[in-house]
C-alpha cells in the first residue's frame, strides 16, 4: 500500500520543483485513478488495488527509472538558468554601474593600479627568476671559477692548469670548455676598441649555441699560430658589415694583425655580456703555466645526464683535493666555486626581485581595500534597493551572486588596463640596467605573466568583492523599508571600513619603512667618502698593441706625449693615467715578500692590490700623500726600483714602525726578483665596488713598469668633462692614429654606475610606498567624509549648543589621527618583525634605526592631517539648524 | 479477469503510441494507459509503470512537457502535452513504422513465391 504523499510536503514545491515528491503523487494518482476504473469495470475493491499494483509492475524499479530521467532534466535546466540568470546579473550590473559613475571610476582606478604594479612585479619575477636561460636545457649548465677558502674570496679567476685537471679528471660532465675576457681594436675604415672573449672550441657547443652563419672554433685553432680567426656577434656584423654574408671568409684587423671572420653568432647573443666579438682559446703557451697563476675568467660544464649539481661539486672538489696535495703552495687554499649558470648571473638579483614582488603584492591589497570600502560605502546607499529585492522574493544567494558579479565586472575591466600597463611598463626595465637589458634576460610577457595577471584579477574580484557583498546583503529587510533613506549603518559595518583603512595604513607604513630604508642605503653609498674626487674628472682607456709597442721605452714616451698633449689643453688642470682606476672592476693582486719573514708569513701572506701608474694619477684623483714622497718620471733606475704604498699595508706590514726606506717584493721573500723600496705612503681609496673594503695596495712607477693599457685620469675645469672627448681623441690621432679611445666615462658617471642597483632599489620601492600612501589617505579620507557626513545631526546639535568650529574641526582631525596611529603602530611592528627580509639589502644604516619610523611616522600623520582637513572643514561648515531639521 | 495472451511490445513502439496518444490533446498518465489500451484491445502486454518510465524519458528528451493540473475529477495530476519536437518525433517515427509494417506485411501476404 502505498503512502499518501503529506500536505504539508506539497507546501514545500513552492520553494522549487521535488522531484521525489512529484513522482509520488503522480503514481499515487494513477493508482487512485486506476482503482477506481478497475471498480468502475466490476472489481471488487479489495482486489482491485491489488490488479492495479499488478498492472503497473515494479513500482520501485520504475519510480527509479523516472526519478533519474527527471534528475537529469532538473539537473540541465538548471544549468540553462544560471547561465541566463549570470548574463542578467553582468546586464544588471553594468547598468547600475553606469549609473554611479564616480563610484565605478575610482574603484577601476584604483584596481588598475594594484594589478599594474603586481604584473609589473611579476614581469620581473617571471624574466630573472623563473624563465630559461637562452640556452636549451639551460639547468645543466654549471660554471666554475675559484674560491679561496681561507680569504673568502668567490669567483675569482680560474688558472689553466686548475681547469685542464677538472676537464680530464672529472667524471660529471659530458663537455667542459674555458673562456677568458678580451678586449681588442678592430679597425673596418674607422677603428673601434671593442670588448669580446676567447672561448675554447668546446665552448659554444657546451652552451648549445651555433653560428648562424659560417663555423664554430675547431679544436686546431686553440694555438697561437692558428688564432687569427674571429667570430662576430650579430649586432656587429648589422652595424659594421651591413649584415653582408660575404665579410664570412674575409679578413679584419684586429690589433694591426689580420684576421678571417669564420661566422657570425646568432642575434642577442653576446656571451658572456656585450661581447661584441670571439677568438680561439689559444693554450699552445700555457701548458707550463703553474696551477697559481690565475688569469682567466671562468669554465663552463654541461652535467652529464642523470648527475646532480651536488655530485658534480663534490667530483670537482676531489680533483682540488689531489691538487692540494700535489701542488701545496698553489692549491692549498684554493678550490673550485660551483654554480649553476642561472645562480651565477642572476643570483644577486633574486632577493631584490622578490621583495618587489612582496611590495607590489601589497600595494595590490591596499587597493582592494579601498575597493572593499567603497564597495561597502555603496552597498548602504543602496540598502533600499537590496531590502526591496529581497522583500520581492529575492533570494539572499542570488543577491549576492549578483553583487559578485558586479565586483568581478570591476575587477576584469580595471584588471585588463592594470595588466596591459603592467606588461608595458616592464619594458622600461632597459633604462634600469646600465647597459641595457643582458642578452640572456627577456622582460616580454609570456604565457606565466598573462595567468598570474588574470588570477590576480580574479583574487582582486574576491577579496575586495566578497566580504562588502556579504555585509550589504545581510539586512533586517523591515527595518530599511521602515526608516527609509535614514536607515543606520550597523556597528558591524563601519568597524569593518575602520579595520579596513587601518589595515591599509599599516601596509603603507610597511612599504614606507622600506623605501625610506632603502632610500638612506642608496644615500649611504653615495655618501661614503670614497677617498677621491668624483667631480670635473675624466677617465679614458688605453691599450697599445704588442706588436707596434714591443719597446718599452716607446711605451712610456707615448703616454707621455699624450700626457703632456692633453694638460696643453684649455681646462684641464691635471693628468695622469693608471693600470685600472677604481670602481673600473680591474684588478690585479700579488703575494708580497718583505725581509722579514715574519710580516709576510707562508701561511697568511699578505696579498696586495698593485699597478703601475703616472705620477699625476695621484693629485688627478685628489688623494692625498700622507708621508715621504709621491712617485715621479725620474724613478726609473731598475736596480733599486721605488713604490709608493697605502695606509692599509703601512698598518699591516709594519704597524708602528716607520715603512719609508722599508723594502718588499712580489712574491715570498726568498724567491728571486727586485725589492722595492717604499718612498711614499698614499691615503686609502676605494679601488673596489661597494661595499667591498679597500685593502693593502702597492703602486709602481710607469717608468719601472710599463703596463701595456692604462686608463688616462683627467682633472678638467670644463662643466662637461666629455666635451674634452674629440679634442683628446685628436690628441691621439696625432701620435698613433691605429690606437682608439675607449671606456670613456667621468668618474662621477662610473661611480654612480656601480650604485644602479641600490639607486634602481630605492626607486622602485619609493614609487611603491608613494602609490601605497596615496591610497591609503583616499581610502581615510572617503571613510571620514563619510562619518562626517552621517553625524551631521551630531555636529549640528554641538554646534548649536555653543562648540567653537575648531573644536568640531579638532574632532574630525582627531579621528583621522587616531586611526593613523593604530595603522602605523601595527605597521611599525610588522616592520620590526620583518627587518630580516631586507636587511640584505640595507647598507650603512640599521634596519631598526629609529629615525626611519620617525620620519615614516611623521609623514603618515602629516599627511592624515592634510587629507582630513576638508572633511574637518565641512565639519565646520555645518548649519546646525538645517542639520538638526534634515531627516 | 483472465487476460488473453499478450504480444511483447517491440521496442520503441511504446514511444510512438505514447506520442500518438498526446496528439489529441494534454493527459494525464493515466489516461494515456487507458487510451492505449482500449484503443489496441488490450493487444500488447504493457507495464504501466514502463509507460511512466517512457513519459519521464520523453520529457527529458524534449518531446514532452508536463505540467500539474485538476483532472476532471478535480484531483490534482501532471499533465503531459507534445512539443513542437515531439510531434516531429511523431510524425517520422509513424512513417518509419508504416513502411516497416508495409514491407513486412508485402511479403507475409505473398500467396505466390517471388521470382
Amino acid at each position: 500500500m502505498s503512502k499518501k504523499n503529506p500536505t504539508w510536503r506539497r507546501y514545500l514545491r513552492f520553494w522549487g520543483s521535488d522531484v521525489e515528491s512529484d513522482l509520488r503523487d503522480e503514481f499515487e494518482f494513477h493508482l487512485d485513478a486506476e482503482i477506481e476504473q478497475l471498480v468502475a469495470e466490476g472489481w471488487p475493491a479489495e482486489s482491485a488495488r491489488a490488479e492495479a499494483v499488478r498492472r503497473f509492475g515494479d513500482i520501485e524499479q520504475f519510480r527509479e527509472r523516472c526519478r533519474r530521467s527527471d534528475e537529469r532534466r532538473v539537473a540541465r535546466r538548471r544549468r540553462l538558468l544560471s547561465l541566463s540568470s549570470l548574463t542578467r546579473d553582468a546586464r544588471y550590473a553594468w547598468r547600475s554601474l553606469r549609473k554611479d559613475r564616480a563610484f565605478a571610476l575610482t574603484a577601476l582606478a584604483c584596481i588598475a593600479l594594484g594589478v599594474c604594479v603586481t604584473t609589473t612585479s611579476f614581469s620581473a619575477v617571471d624574466a630573472i627568476l623563473l624563465r630559461p636561460l637562452p640556452y636549451p636545457n639551460d639547468n645543466r649548465l654549471l660554471t666554475i671559477t675559484s674560491e679561496d677558502v681561507t680569504r673568502g674570496y668567490h669567483g675569482a679567476n680560474i688558472s689553466y692548469a686548475d681547469y685542464v685537471s677538472w676537464r680530464n679528471e672529472n667524471r660529471s660532465f659530458s663537455s667542459m670548455g674555458i673562456w677568458t675576457w678580451v678586449t681588442k681594436t678592430i679597425t673596418t675604415g674607422e677603428t673601434e676598441r671593442m670588448q669580446g672573449a676567447s672561448v675554447s672550441a668546446n665552448l659554444f657547443p657546451t652552451l648549445g649555441v651555433r653560428p648562424v652563419l659560417g663555423r664554430n672554433f675547431v679544436p686546431d685553432e686553440e694555438v697561437t699560430a692558428a688564432s687569427d680567426v674571429l667570430l662576430l656577434s650579430y649586432g656587429l656584423w648589422q652595424r659594421r658589415f651591413g649584415s653582408d654574408s660575404s665579410i664570412v671568409g674575409r679578413t679584419i684587423s684586429v690589433d694591426g694583425r689580420p684576421h678571417r671572420v669564420i661566422g657570425i653568432m646568432p642575434p642577442g647573443f653576446a656571451f658572456p655580456a656585450q661581447s661584441e666579438f670571439w677568438m680561439p682559446f689559444a693554450h699552445d703557451q700555457l701548458a707550463n703555466e703553474p696551477h697559481g697563476n690565475r688569469g682567466y675568467a671562468g669554465a663552463i660544464g654541461r652535467l652529464k645526464p642523470g648527475v646532480t649539481f651536488e655530485q658534480a661539486a663534490a667530483d670537482l672538489h676531489s680533483i682540488d683535493a689531489r691538487m692540494a696535495r700535489d701542488f701545496p703552495r698553489d692549491n692549498k687554499e684554493w678550490t673550485a666555486d660551483v654554480k649553476t649558470l642561472r645562480e651565477d648571473l642572476m643570483g644577486d638579483l633574486k632577493r631584490p626581485t622578490l621583495v618587489f614582488l612582496g611590495a607590489g603584492f601589497l600595494v595590490l591589497l591596499i587597493a582592494c581595500a579601498n575597493v572593499a570600502n567603497l564597495l561597502l560605502v555603496r552597498g548602504i546607499a543602496r540598502q533600499r534597493e537590496i531590502a526591496v529585492r529581497s522583500a520581492l522574493g529575492a533570494a539572499r544567494a542570488d543577491l549576492l551572486r549578483q553583487l559578485l558579479v558586479e565586483s568581478v565586472l570591476l575587477a576584469t575591466a580595471g584588471g585588463i588596463l592594470g595588466a596591459l600597463g603592467g606588461m608595458w611598463m616592464v619594458r622600461l626595465a632597459r633604462f634600469a640596467f646600465p647597459n641595457g637589458v643582458p642578452f640572456y634576460l627577456t622582460f616580454d610577457p609570456d604565457l606565466r605573466v598573462v595567468a598570474g595577471a588574470i588570477a590576480v584579477i580574479l583574487l582582486t574580484a574576491l577579496v575586495a568583492g566578497a566580504m562588502p557583498a556579504i555585509q550589504s546583503t545581510r539586512l533586517d529587510v523591515n527595518r530599511v523599508l521602515r526608516e527609509g533613506s535614514r536607515g543606520g549603518e550597523s556597528l558591524v559595518r563601519s568597524r569593518g571600513r575602520t579595520v579596513l583603512v587601518v589595515g591599509e595604513l599599516a601596509m603603507s607604513t610597511l612599504l614606507l619603512v622600506g623605501g625610506v630604508l632603502l632610500l638612506r642605503s642608496y644615500r649611504a653609498y653615495v655618501d661614503t667618502d670614497l677617498g677621491f674626487d668624483r667631480a670635473g674628472i675624466l677617465t679614458a682607456r688605453i691599450t697599445l698593441p704588442e706588436k707596434s709597442y714591443d719597446d718599452l721605452s716607446r711605451r712610456v714616451s707615448f703616454f707621455q706625449t699624450l700626457e703632456e698633449r692633453v694638460r696643453a689643453m684649455p681646462g684641464v688642470t691635471v693628468v695622469g693615467s693608471a693600470q685600472g682606476i677604481p670602481f673600473s672592476g680591474w684588478n690585479t693582486g700579488a703575494g708580497l715578500g718583505f725581509p722579514d719573514p715574519s710580516i709576510s708569513p707562508p701561511d697568511n701572506p699578505i696579498d696586495s692590490h698593485y699597478q703601475a701608474v703616472f705620477p699625476d694619477f695621484f693629485p688627478a684623483l685628489g688623494i692625498h700623500l700622507v708621508r715621504g714622497r709621491q712617485l715621479s718620471m725620474s724613478d726609473r733606475d731598475t736596480v733599486a726600483p721605488v713604490v709608493v704604498i697605502n695606509e692599509s699595508l703601512a698598518k699591516r706590514a709594519f704597524p708602528g714602525k716607520d715603512p719609508l726606506g722599508q723594502r718588499l717584493k712580489f712574491g715570498p721573500g726568498n724567491e728571486p726578483g727586485p725589492w722595492y723600496t717604499i718612498v711614499g705612503i698614499v691615503r686609502d681609496f676605494r679601488h673596489y665596488q661597494l661595499p667591498q673594503p679597500m685593502g693593502p695596495a702597492v703602486y709602481l712607477p710607469y717608468t719601472e713598469y710599463q703596463a701595456r693599457s692604462q686608463t688616462l685620469v683627467i682633472r678638467t675645469t670644463r662643466k662637461d668633462p666629455y666635451a674634452l672627448v674629440p679634442e683628446v681623441r685628436a690628441a691621439l690621432n696625432e701620435i698613433d692614429p691605429q690606437i682608439a679611445l675607449y671606456d670613456i666615462k667621468t668618474m662621477d658617471d662610473a661611480v654612480a654606475q656601480s650604485f644602479w642597483r641600490q639607486r634602481l632599489q630605492s626607486q622602485v620601492l619609493g614609487v611603491f610606498a608613494g602609490l601605497a600612501v596615496l591610497l591609503a589617505v583616499i581610502g581615510m579620507y572617503g571613510l571620514i567624509s563619510y562619518g562626517v557626513a552621517q553625524r551631521r545631526r551630531e555636529i549640528g546639535v554641538r554646534l548649536a549648543l555653543g562648540a567653537r568650529q575648531s573644536a568640531v574641526m579638532g574632532l574630525v582631525v582627531k579621528q583621522g589621527l587616531a586611526l593613523a596611529a593604530t595603522g602605523v603602530a601595527i605597521g611599525i611592528v610588522a616592520s620590526l618583525a620583518l627587518v630580516g627580509v631586507i636587511k640584505s639589502l640595507v647598507y650603512g644604516v640599521s634596519a631598526s634605526d629609529p629615525v626611519t619610523y620617525l620620519v615614516v611616522g611623521l609623514v603618515l600623520f602629516g599627511v592624515t592631517v592634510a587629507s582630513t582637513m576638508i572633511p574637518a572643514r565641512r565639519a565646520a561648515a555645518v548649519d546646525p539648524i538645517e542639520a538638526m531639521r534634515a531627516d | 479477469m483472465p487476460r488473453s495472451a499478450e504480444l511483447p511490445l517491440l521496442q520503441g513502439t511504446l514511444d510512438v503510441l505514447i506520442l500518438k496518444a498526446l496528439s489529441w490533446g494534454p493527459r494525464h498518465g493515466h489516461a494515456v494507459a487507458r487510451l492505449i489500451r482500449d484503443t489496441t484491445d488490450g493487444a500488447f502486454e504493457v507495464l504501466d509503470g514502463s509507460l511512466y518510465a517512457s513519459l519521464h524519458r520523453m520529457e527529458d528528451q524534449g518531446w514532452v512537457e508536463s505540467d500539474w493540473a485538476l483532472s476532471d475529477k478535480g484531483k490534482r495530476a501532471k499533465f503531459y502535452h507534445l512539443t513542437a519536437a515531439g510531434r516531429t518525433q511523431l510524425r517520422r517515427e509513424a512513417a518509419t513504422w508504416r513502411t516497416y509494417a508495409g514491407a513486412v506485411s508485402k511479403l507475409l501476404d505473398a500467396t505466390v513465391q517471388p521470382a
